[in-house]
């Protein structure tokens, strides 16, 4: 899958966000082929609104979401549960704000729709479709970003 | 420990309350993820969920008054997030009095209210202490 003009506020936001609330500075792209589907993810979809409009959904394994919510918390987590899911959720929705105030830069103005758990069965076809993958102490992280000018 | 030295602005009076909230946000979390049944410990949960009530709009008062004494430009956008946040808390508890004290409910609550606290403090207040240092108005008496 190419990657599109999206790509890099994407990555940014990712990386401003892990870093700034995590204190997580091993933050590497990894290709999407080589995301772990080994176990299961935590999927989280926000939509967006505005002059771009689509979905971008979030793959947490659930490794990294524990990670995640341990390091947030200082409190061993030891299943994805209602409290790490609605903790991670917030987080890709704060990724996902960080992004649009990077796009209004360039001049794009939009908003997010609050996150929800799963991925949407959306049909459309959308002219930017890219996916966006990290890897970091805590584990992967892969964004798959299906966004069209409105 | 959940509370970090780092997220400090060097605003005597805010970070005091910072880190009274992250010691109360702690405590919530801790009770909400023991092992006891939730029959036991729904008291202590809704004890502390009525405290951070009443001190999480105390504290965005105080912290809004002081953005507003050193002309902090970005207080607008700021109030806005502590009015979506105060609208979010008194919803989800309205909503968990009716529901007749559902765990689930303050389970999800929990968890956006530790990541949301996070980035607010260590991210948006940040903020206001970058633009006071810029201006030399960060030590100035509270």
């Amino acid at each position: 899958m190419m990657k599109t003009e999206l790509y890099t506020p994407f990555l940014d936001a990712t990386r401003q966000v892990l870093q700034t609330m995590l204190d997580l500075s091993d933050i590497a792209e990894r290709s999407a082929e080589q995301f772990d589907e080994g176990q299961e993810n935590l999927e989280i979809s926000v939509g967006v609104v505005g002059d771009l409009e689509g979905t971008i959904t979030y793959r947490f394994p659930s490794d990294t979401s524990l990670n995640i919510v341990q390091i947030l918390s200082g409190m061993e987590m030891d299943s994805v549960d209602d409290f790490v899911a609605s903790a991670v959720s917030e987080i890709a929705n704060i990724i996902s704000g960080t992004v649009m105030t990077l796009l209004s830069a360039d001049n794009l103005t939009c908003d997010i729709l609050p996150p929800v758990q799963g991925r949407l069965d959306n049909q459309k076809e959308y002219t930017q479709h890219t996916q966006c993958c990290i890897t970091t102490s805590a584990g992967d992280i892969c964004l798959d970003i299906a966004l069209s000018r409105a | 420990m959940f509370w970090k030295d780092k997220y400090k602005l060097g605003v005597a009076l805010i970070d005091k309350e910072h880190e009274e909230l992250f010691r109360r946000v702690e405590a919530f979390m801790k009770t909400l993820r023991s092992n006891e049944s939730w029959g036991d410990k729904v008291h202590e949960v809704n004890e502390t969920l009525e405290f951070m009530k009443v001190y999480v709009v105390e504290h965005f008062s105080h912290e809004e008054a002081y953005q507003k004494k050193i002309g902090y430009p970005g207080l607008e956008d700021h109030k806005k997030k502590h009015d979506e946040m105060v609208e979010y808390v008194v919803g989800v508890s309205d909503q968990y009095e009716k529901s007749g004290f559902d765990q689930q409910l303050m389970q999800q609550f929990g968890g956006r209210l530790l990541a949301w606290l996070v980035n607010h403090v260590a991210v948006e207040d940040q903020r206001i202490a970058s633009y006071a240092i810029d201006k030399g108005v960060a030590n100035d008496e509270n």
